[in-house]
């Protein structure tokens, strides 16, 4: 049985559903992501997951067990809202955060200082969060969402807001703890993380699930149908090569859309008899585009 | 169990970590130390010279001799008369008296104008302070004796009769029970009026450790919702864990706070000079009856615990600190109500307003408190009062904790109550 197992749950808010018979499972060492637009019932699944609030409808189970508060201690959260105590010592209100999680006060102490060597901000130990800079509060955020050593983590955006330097650095960090054999749930608009980091999706949209599965056979699903020619001389009659249904001319040369896939080997030829091509890509849909057509679809 | 103890330790740590609630307790203190030694600080002042006041030698001797001897024969006058030569002029004579004034030789100075009619003279009292009470007061006083002294004089009264002439009515009022058997036991005035003294302390204190309390728990539970660390707290630890331990972490913290007041208290009162000090003035503190304490302690306990989760769920369910203090405002009169029924009440403790609602809940702690002072209800009453708030307080306290479990999680603006019970069904609390 996977750690995190969602089962055909629905939510509704009086007459409106906020989540129709989502079902997913999240194995260890797997980051999930969970994706859709705003208002598509992410947090209310997320919220459920957590035993914020309960289904009416399906069930959850972690390594097998319904949720109880036991369960509660194995659970990471970074909500999408960050808040800490705005006054209370770093040291404080982490090492308390831990403690309600059934973390003794000496290893939530050891754990904090290892973290916070990690990402080179030992020196905030004692200081307010109010002293901190944004991208460092994160930093401080997501240690309280880790540091009890939780076996499943909720990540709600967890890299809204920062810096370049610093995504890369909390995106090594997630991988390590899906590495170290951590579930993990995650939830972001920025497609390229999700790419990056994670092995199965859902795309939510208006309660419902859209599209479902790994990440690498959705996009083998959509045809590959964007052409990368890259050259320096002009070509001619590429619009007249059958299949194609867009030109566009680009700075590196030209970027072709297409209707089946065997056009892409017509548009080669066709192309090397003009000129010489420094590049010849046949592009599967990046995420984003699967996002908004699946997406984008049922809105029309 | 071991959550529970963590935020209570959490919420005092924190509490006390901050430099206004220990300024707070310190000035506090203070001001009560002070006020425990003002009646001291003032007879310190007052063992000063008595006060100077000039009066012309010819005008009106037949009054102002027997004056003079008057606060001369007292053992600690407040008053002494100094003569001033008569000039011959009125004008003359009182300009060498302002003169007398300004130059600080005296506080103010008495002239007399004969008045035929009523065979005394008139009297005129002349000071730079507005309404000078205490010394116009003693001087009528005085010359209201030396008149009578003139009378009976004349008169030639027997001894006896110019005795009992002179002895003041004596009024000994005594409050009695009407629920116990015994007859001619009951409170004397000193200890009516130590009773009154100690239910006025109490009221404060109440007032103090139940409002401002329960206040401070409000606002720091919408600081944590508008922080939005409450995100994090209810997936940490249950809600109810988290309200209680906060409830009874700011309890203690309280009750940390009455005990320093109540330690500065005693250690002033017992002071060898303040001691001294309350014989005088015939207080002694081992004539409050021990159940008061008792009964001070229990509707404390109850008046706070009632008062807090009702503070507590409107707390929850306000996102920002701004809205918090308009959220409040219902509950805010309420406690408000009770206190001023105490206050006012104490004047007037048989009073029906004050037995009604001596069983309301809301204004048990005060109304009931006040009549347990003061009075002396049947223990029915005082059993039913506090069988109603102990149910009342199961009953919000039940009540609260579901509002807190589903308002921690409503943001936005302050929801309706139809929208508050909508979303409780939702979240099947």
């Amino acid at each position: 049985m996977k750690p995190l197992v969602v089962d055909n749950v629905s939510k509704q808010y009086g007459d409106k559903t906020a989540v129709n018979g989502i079902q997913f499972e999240v194995g260890a060492g797997e980051i999930y992501g969970l994706l859709g637009a705003n208002g598509a019932g992410k947090t209310t699944t997320m919220r459920m997951v957590l035993g914020l609030i309960y289904p009416d409808d399906g069930k959850i189970l972690y390594q097998g067990k319904p949720y109880s508060q036991e369960q509660l201690k194995m659970l990471g959260y970074l909500p999408e809202e960050r808040g800490m105590y705005p006054k209370v010592k770093i040291s404080d209100q982490v090492i308390y955060l831990a403690q309600l999680r059934g973390m003794s006060r000496k290893d939530a102490d050891r754990n904090l200082k290892m973290w916070l060597e990690k990402f080179n901000i030992s020196e905030y130990y004692n200081k307010k969060i109010e002293e901190l800079s944004k991208g460092n509060q994160q930093k401080i955020q997501f240690i309280a969402a880790v540091i009890h050593e939780p076996k499943i983590i909720i990540l709600d955006e967890a890299f809204s807001g920062l810096d370049p330097v610093n995504v890369e650095l909390l995106k090594k960090t997630v991988k390590e703890l899906r590495d170290s054999g951590t579930t993990i749930l995650f939830s972001t608009h920025r497609m390229e993380h999700v790419e990056e980091l994670c092995r199965n999706i859902t795309i939510l949209h208006k309660s419902n699930t859209v599209l479902q599965g790994n990440l690498k056979e959705i996009k083998k699903q959509f045809t590959r149908e964007r052409v990368i020619l890259g050259t320096e001389t002009e070509l001619k009659g590429l619009e007249g090569i059958a299949g194609v249904r867009q030109v566009n001319r680009q700075e590196y040369g030209y970027e072709l859309f297409i209707d089946r896939e065997e056009t892409a080997q017509a548009i080669l030829r066709h192309a090397m008899s003009q000129a010489e091509l420094s590049r010849f890509e046949l592009l599967e849909p990046t995420l984003n585009e699967i996002f908004i057509r699946s997406v984008g679809d049922i809105n029309e | 169990m071991n959550n529970f103890l963590t935020v209570i330790g959490f919420t005092i740590r924190n509490k006390m970590r901050t430099k206004s609630f220990l300024i707070t307790t310190a000035i506090i203190a203070i001001i009560l130390s002070i006020g425990v030694n003002l009646p001291y600080i003032i007879s310190q002042f007052n063992k000063d010279e008595p006060a100077n006041i000039g009066f012309i030698e010819t005008n009106a001797p037949e009054v102002t001799g027997p004056l003079k001897a008057y606060y001369e024969g007292m053992e600690n006058p407040g008053l002494k008369l100094i003569s001033y030569p008569d000039t011959g002029s009125g004008e003359a004579n009182e300009e060498a008296l302002r003169q007398a004034i300004i130059s600080g030789d005296i506080k103010g100075y008495i002239l007399f104008e004969s008045n035929e009619a009523v065979g005394f003279p008139k009297v005129f009292y002349k000071s730079e302070g507005l309404m000078d009470m205490g010394t116009s007061g003693t001087l009528s006083a005085a010359l209201q004796t030396i008149k009578t002294d003139a009378v009976l004089q004349e008169a030639g009264l027997t001894e006896a009769q110019e005795l009992l002439l002179r002895s003041p009515i004596e009024i000994e009022t005594t409050q009695i029970s009407l629920t116990d058997a015994a007859v001619g036991e009951g409170k004397s005035a000193d200890q009516q009026g130590l009773a009154m003294g100690f239910v006025y302390a109490m009221m404060i204190l109440l007032f103090m450790g139940i409002f401002v309390t329960s206040q401070l728990i409000a606002t720091e539970i919408t600081a944590e919702k508008s922080s939005r660390v409450m995100e994090i707290l209810v997936t940490s630890v249950s809600p109810l864990t988290q309200m209680f331990g906060k409830i009874f972490g700011m309890f203690l913290i309280g009750i940390m706070q009455i005990g320093v007041y109540v330690a500065v208290f005693v250690i002033n009162v017992t002071l060898p000079h303040n001691v001294e000090m309350l014989e005088g003035l015939n207080i002694n503190f081992a004539d409050i009856d021990p159940s008061l304490y008792v009964f001070a302690v229990i509707f404390y306990l109850t008046g706070y615990f009632l008062y807090s989760t009702l503070f507590a769920a409107v707390g929850s369910i306000v996102s920002r600190t701004e809205d918090l203090a308009q959220a409040l405002m219902p509950i805010t009169f309420l406690s408000m109500g009770g206190f001023y029924i105490g206050i006012f009440g104490m004047t007037s403790p048989t009073a029906t307003f004050v037995e009604i609602t001596s069983f309301i809940p809301f204004f048990a702690p005060f109304a009931m408190f006040l009549r347990i002072g003061l009075t002396d209800p049947a223990f029915w009453e005082i059993a039913l009062s506090l069988g109603l708030l102990v149910a009342c307080i199961l009953l919000f306290g039940w009540l609260s904790a579901k509002i807190y479990r589903t308002g921690v999680l409503m943001y936005g603006k302050r929801p309706s109550f139809k929208e508050l019970r909508k979303a409780m069904k939702a979240y099947k609390v």
